[in-house]
């Protein structure tokens, strides 16, 4: 294929029904159609839900709308955001994927550190797909934040806040991680052997920094204990991402490497496996002991009371099933794509308890006599859980979307998935 | 000057006035989930007796706010008077702050499409140097007192310092300024409406904590 050569990088001349309109795109439409929909339903239930306040009754005497938003305000429910749990799958999609995404790129730079050859030929791709999934937080998260109003994050910003910590770092970490892509797909050997290893130390400290922050973001919500006890977040959340980002990486391998390796695709596929067999035992450990710590009313709901199931079933996807499936080094095939699949679905519903799961035991406990309602027209509840709203589901497959389309996009225009051959 | 509230909950009767009025006065949304302040009610029974009680409550305007380290955009802010507050025009709807509130005081006004609280009459009462909030002004039995800490000789201060008190979830250190007063002649009701671990104090004893706070957080507090 003809190539532009733009500051050492090699870029196909590729047409734009090639670039736009191949099946890996499609699929991407498909799933940013349902997106924006989502997105649609979001702003339209945020900014045109029929509202009033007093004022309004009091000058629009007899008025239909006025009469609706108040018949809404009594029998609806309640808007787009609830009081009692705040944060829902928005912020787990959001961690998952930045989390994952950022495994990815972390586990990579540490294989080149360690001089793993075979991550060293596939690293681009691998490196491109982690920063798909990073957009695809992004996307999940600006739904959330809304974008319209985030221009105060800059006008009037808190530096110390957690989330106002975020953006900076990925203002430093996505350049970052597009540079070591360039330097990996230029092949600027002489440029790449003079800072290999200060890129490399520079983009896992980063990477550590990422997670602290994101810890730290949790850990400020001094009221939800389940957060604020869980020992060594953000060691939890490297392990966790890393069974996700390997997982990941599994599926990837099967599905980008299989005819591009050949011969070394097993090879490729039995260090993924072996890797995610250290994580996963590494995250059973953690489980294993976390719960000792955590704030006795959490940890009882998610142990023993209404979320032992979703817990369980975390347990056995992310830990259980993945590590028999891949226990042994010559399985067959269809026994580690399911391995990595089951970690992949396991370690969302992880995020998921984790989010929901700080939100579970009701703050409405403040005088420890017992909970209080939450809503006038609903019964008194021990534990909080809401299933997420429609628009809200619709935005996470949407950020499937992005992930395919920004992966995709650039794969067509640099080849990151094409077998490096100068290790 | 240093804004708090006391409130002797005993004589609750959950007639809602106090809401009525806030939303009144205040421009809030309508609507019975949304509500700058409202009262907690609890279920219980003893022997199958039930127990009922009323927990007239609002943003605690804590001296060590845990909302305002959370808020990105410094919407969320003390002012003068230790006032906790929030600016709806820099509010971009993270929901941090309603993740980091112990108390569950904030909500999101879907008029306005940002978090909205109490602001103990900031706008509409305080600012215009008058000395009382809507739902102290329009309570039928008189559970409510607005006043200033840092008033030794105020109707406030000389309340607490007559009566044992409570905080709400001390242990999390936010240092609020709801005083919820002990019953009087009542230990059946104290007993019933107060938790175990709920700590009683004087005005002696708090007093050293209100200090300590605000002398790490007045720093904070913005002009009005």
């Amino acid at each position: 294929m003809d190539k532009f050569i733009i500051a050492g990088l090699e870029i196909n001349k590729t047409s734009l029904k090639e670039l736009f309109f191949n099946k890996t795109m499609l699929l991407a439409y498909l799933f940013l159609i349902l997106g924006f929909y989502g997105v649609y339903e979001v702003f339209d239930e945020r900014y045109f839900s029929l509202t009033a306040n007093a004022r309004d009754a009091g000058l629009n005497p007899g008025s239909r709308e006025v009469a609706m938003a108040m018949k809404e305000a009594i029998f609806g429910d309640g808007g787009e955001v609830k009081r009692e749990a705040p944060w829902t799958l928005y912020i787990v999609n959001y961690m998952y994927m930045i989390y994952t995404g950022s495994a990815i790129i972390f586990f990579v730079a540490l294989a080149e550190l360690f001089n793993v050859q075979i991550i060293k030929k596939t690293a681009a791709g691998f490196m491109t797909f982690g920063l798909s999934m990073v957009f695809g937080g992004l996307f999940t998260i600006a739904v959330d934040l809304n974008i319209l109003h985030m221009l105060s994050m800059f006008l009037t910003p808190n530096i110390t806040a957690g989330m106002w910590l975020m953006l900076p770092l990925y203002a430093i970490y996505i350049p970052f991680v597009c540079f070591e892509i360039y330097l990996l797909l230029t092949k600027n050997k002489t440029l790449v052997k003079k800072i290999a290893w200060i890129i490399l130390l520079i983009s896992i400290v980063i990477d550590l920094v990422e997670y602290y922050i994101q810890a730290k973001l949790f850990d400020m919500n001094t009221a939800r204990h389940l957060w604020t006890t869980y020992p060594l977040l953000t060691l939890y959340f490297i392990v966790s991402a890393f069974v996700a980002g390997i997982a990941v990486m599994l599926l990837y391998t099967f599905i980008v490497y299989k005819e591009k390796l050949q011969e070394e695709f097993m090879k490729l596929v039995n260090f993924l496996r072996i890797s995610l067999l250290y994580c996963i035992a590494l995250l059973a450990m953690y489980e294993a002991v976390a719960y000792l710590f955590i704030d006795k009313k959490w940890g009882a709901i998610i142990l023993f009371g209404e979320f032992k199931y979703y817990f369980y079933i975390y347990l056995v996807f992310a830990v259980g099933l993945p590590f028999l499936l891949n226990f042994k080094s010559h399985t067959h095939k269809i026994f580690i794509i399911s391995g990595a699949f089951f970690a992949v679905i396991g370690t969302y519903i992880g995020r998921y308890i984790f989010v929901y799961g700080g939100n579970a035991y009701p703050m409405s406990n403040r005088f420890g006599t017992g909970f209080e309602k939450y809503s006038e027209y609903e019964v008194v509840k021990e534990f909080l859980f809401f299933l997420p709203h429609f628009s809200e589901v619709l935005v996470v497959i949407g950020s499937l979307g992005v992930v395919l389309a920004a992966y995709k996009f650039l794969d067509t225009l640099l080849s990151v998935s094409t077998v490096s051959q100068e290790h | 000057m240093n804004f708090a509230m006391a409130l002797d909950y005993q004589n609750c009767i959950n007639c809602k006035a106090c809401e009525i009025a806030c939303k009144e006065e205040n421009g809030v949304q309508l609507g019975a989930d949304k509500q700058r302040i409202w009262v907690g009610v609890t279920e219980n029974s003893i022997f199958g007796r039930p127990i009922l009680s009323l927990y007239p409550s609002q943003c605690n305007h804590c001296v060590d706010a845990p909302c305002v380290d959370v808020c990105p955009t410094n919407a969320s802010h003390f002012a003068d008077g230790g006032l906790v507050l929030v600016d709806q025009e820099k509010c971009i709807l993270c929901k941090g702050c309603m993740e980091a509130c112990p108390y569950d005081a904030r909500f999101v006004d879907d008029k306005v499409a940002a978090v909205d609280k109490c602001t103990f009459c900031f706008d509409t009462r305080i600012s215009q140097g008058k000395a009382t909030t809507a739902c102290q002004a329009t309570c039928p039995t008189k559970v409510r007192l607005f006043g200033d800490l840092d008033d030794e000789e105020g109707e406030l201060v000389q309340l607490l310092k007559s009566r044992k008190f409570f905080v709400l979830k001390e242990n999390e250190g936010t240092v609020p300024k709801l005083f919820y007063l002990f019953p009087e002649h009542d230990d059946h009701f104290a007993q019933n409406s107060i938790g175990h671990e709920t700590t009683i104090h004087t005005w002696e004893t708090f007093k050293p904590l209100i200090d300590m706070a605000k002398a790490k957080r007045s720093k904070q507090w913005t002009s009005l």
